[in-house]
C-alpha cells in the first residue's frame, strides 16, 4: 500500500472532534494530576508521621491502589458504584479514578523526597528558632520539591497517556474520539496512526517542557517572582556600594 | 581569672550550666554533673576525645538535645530545670543562641543572602528590606559580599562556614556555638573561619566552641575546659590547661595532638596559618 493510499478519511471533516477529544483528555490530565498531588501529599505526609494511626491507614491505601490495575479502578468506580447508589458522571468517574490510582503512586515518590532531605537542615532550622510549620514549608518542602520533581515529571506524562483507558467508559477524550471515527470510517490502521501522533505531539513537548524546568530548577533559578526581585535588589546594593 | 567559681562576681552570665546529667538510651552516661559559666563577652573552649561529651553539652545549650536533668539558664533566664523544659518559648531562646555546626548545614536551596534573611523574616518577622540589608552587612562581615547571591554548592567550604556563621549571627543573638567549625575543612578554609572567628572575638562576642585546632583554642580562649567521659576532667586558663595540664589524662590528651605535629604546638600555629612562617624556628 502507497502512502497516499494510506491516507483516505476526509480528516477536516473530523478536525473539530479530535480537537474535543484532546481538550477533553487535557482537561482530564489537569483535574486526575491536580487532585493526586494533592492527595499524594497528604498521603505522603501521614505516612511520615509519628502516629501509627495516621501512618497505617496511608500505608494500606498505597498498597491497595499501587497494586490493582488503573482499568479495575475505572470501571469500579464508574459501573461498580452506581449499584450503592453512587452516580458519577463520566468525567467525576473517570477523574477521581485517576486521581485514586496516581495519588499512590505520588506518595511514595513525595515520601521518599521529604525523608531524603538531609537531618541536617530540619536541625539548622530548629536551631535558628523556626517553628515546625515554617520549617516545612521554607527549608524541608522547597528542597523535597526538587527531590521529586523527575519522578512526578514522569507520573504526569503517564497520566496523560493513561486518560487513553479511559475509552472504556466512552469519556470523550482522544481514544474514544478515534474509536467513533474508526467505526465511521472502518479505517483503524489510519484513524490509530493519527491518533497515537497526536498523543506524540502533546506528550514529547510536555515531557521536554517538564525536563527543562527541572534543569532550571536544579540549576538554582529563582522561580518565584518575589525571589527574583530580592537577587535584583541584592545586586543593585551590591554595585551600588562598589561604584561608591 | 576564674570563671566558674566567682565568689562575689555579680554574675552577667551569658550561659550557667549547673549539674547537667545527660545519658542515650538509658545507659551510656554521656555528661555526668556538668558545671560550666560562660560570662558575657567571654570565649570558652570545649576540648576533649571524640565521643567524650563534648558536643553533646554543647547542643543542650540550646537544647537541641535534651538533659535528663540539671539547669541552664541563658541571660539569666532560666530555660532548663530539674527534669523539664521551663522556657515556654524554645523558638524564642535558640533566636539568643545561635549554632554554627561542623557540616555549615547551609539551606542548598537558598543563595548565600537567602540564607542569612531566612530566621530574620519567618522567625523574627523583621521587614524584608531590613533583613536584606542586615544580611548582606553581616556577609561583609565574614567578607562574603560578592558571593551574596551564590548558592551552597559554588561555594567552598569555607565560604560556606562563613556564611554560617553570618546566618547564625542574624538574629543578634547573645552567645554563638560552635560545633567543630573547622573539622571538615581543609586547612585553607580553616584559616579563612579561624580568622573571621577571631574577628568575633575582638568584637566581644560570647561564644563556646568545642574544637580540635588546640592552637586556635590557646590563642583567641578565655577560659579551656577538658572534658572526658562526660565529665570535666580540667578547666582553667589556656595557659594552664595547655602549658601546664595537672591531670594526666589533659597531659596525655595535649601531647598527643602536640605529637602530630613534629615542631609541636608551634609548628601546628603555623601549619594552621596562625602565625607567620618563621616563628616556628628552623622546622621545615
Amino acid at each position: 500500500m502507497s502512502l497516499v493510499g494510506l491516507f483516505n478519511v476526509a480528516w477536516s471533516d473530523y478536525a473539530p472532534a479530535l480537537r474535543d477529544g484532546l481538550i477533553k483528555t487535557l482537561e482530564f490530565t489537569a483535574a486526575g494530576f491536580a487532585g493526586a498531588a494533592v492527595l499524594g501529599l497528604v498521603l505522603a505526609l501521614m505516612r511520615l508521621s509519628p502516629l501509627r494511626l495516621l501512618r497505617l491507614p496511608a500505608a494500606l491505601y498505597t498498597e491497595l491502589f499501587k497494586n490493582v490495575p488503573l482499568l479495575a479502578i475505572i470501571f469500579l468506580t464508574y459501573f461498580g458504584l452506581v449499584s450503592v447508589g453512587v452516580r458519577l458522571s463520566v468525567f467525576q468517574a473517570g477523574a477521581l479514578s485517576l486521581v485514586v490510582f496516581y495519588a499512590s503512586y505520588l506518595s511514595e515518590i513525595f515520601r521518599s523526597a521529604i525523608a531524603g532531605v538531609h537531618g541536617g537542615q530540619q536541625e539548622a532550622a530548629e536551631a535558628l528558632g523556626l517553628s515546625r510549620r515554617v520549617t516545612f514549608a521554607h527549608v524541608v518542602f522547597p528542597q523535597a520539591l526538587r527531590q521529586a520533581l523527575p519522578g512526578t515529571n514522569t507520573m504526569l506524562v503517564d497520566l496523560l497517556k493513561s486518560t487513553s483507558l479511559l475509552v472504556t467508559i466512552s469519556a470523550a477524550e482522544l481514544m474514544s474520539q478515534g474509536q467513533l471515527i474508526a467505526s465511521e470510517t472502518f479505517r483503524a490502521l489510519e484513524v490509530y496512526a493519527v491518533i497515537a501522533v497526536l498523543y506524540f505531539a502533546v506528550c514529547y513537548p510536555l515531557s521536554q517542557i517538564l525536563l527543562w524546568f527541572e534543569r532550571q530548577v536544579r540549576a538554582g533559578v529563582p522561580l518565584l517572582p518575589r525571589r527574583r526581585r530580592r537577587m535584583r535588589v541584592v545586586r543593585s546594593m551590591l554595585e551600588q556600594d562598589a561604584v561608591a | 581569672m576564674s570563671i566558674t567559681r566567682a565568689p562575689g562576681e555579680p554574675p552577667h552570665l551569658a550561659v550557667r550550666i549547673e549539674g547537667l546529667f545527660k545519658s542515650f538510651d538509658g545507659r551510656r552516661q554521656v555528661l555526668d554533673d556538668v558545671h560550666l559559666n560562660v560570662p558575657r563577652s567571654k570565649i570558652v573552649s570545649i576540648i576533649g576525645q571524640s565521643g567524650g561529651g563534648k558536643t553533646t553539652l554543647l547542643r543542650c545549650v540550646n537544647l537541641l538535645e535534651r538533659p535528663d536533668r540539671g539547669s541552664i539558664e541563658i541571660d539569666g533566664e532560666p530555660i532548663f530545670s530539674g527534669e523539664r523544659v521551663v522556657r515556654r518559648s524554645l523558638a524564642k531562646l535558640r533566636q539568643k543562641v545561635g549554632m554554627v555546626f561542623q557540616r555549615f548545614n547551609l539551606f542548598p536551596h537558598l543563595t548565600a543572602v537567602e540564607n542569612v534573611m531566612l530566621a530574620q523574616i519567618h522567625g523574627a518577622h523583621v521587614e524584608e528590606r531590613e533583613a536584606m540589608e542586615r544580611a548582606v552587612q553581616l556577609l561583609r562581615r565574614v567578607g562574603l559580599g560578592h558571593r551574596a547571591t551564590a548558592y551552597p554548592e559554588q561555594m567552598s567550604g569555607g565560604e560556606q562556614q562563613r556564611v554560617a556563621i553570618a546566618r547564625a549571627l542574624a538574629l543578634r543573638p547573645t552567645v554563638l556555638l560552635f560545633d567543630e567549625p573547622t573539622s571538615s575543612l581543609d586547612p585553607e578554609s580553616t584559616g579563612e573561619v579561624l580568622r573571621v572567628m577571631r574577628e568575633l572575638a575582638d568584637d566581644g562576642m560570647t561564644m563556646i566552641l568545642v574544637t580540635h585546632e588546640l592552637p586556635f583554642a590557646q590563642e583567641v580562649s578565655d577560659w579551656v575546659v577538658f572534658i572526658d567521659g562526660g565529665r570535666i576532667v580540667e578547666e582553667g586558663t589556656p595557659l594552664e590547661v595547655f602549658q601546664q595540664p595537672r591531670e594526666e589524662r589533659t597531659k596525655a590528651y595535649v601531647a598527643n595532638y602536640a605529637a602530630h605535629f613534629e615542631g609541636g604546638l608551634e609548628e601546628a600555629e603555623r601549619v594552621m596559618g596562625l602565625k607567620p612562617a618563621g616563628t616556628a624556628g628552623h622546622q621545615s
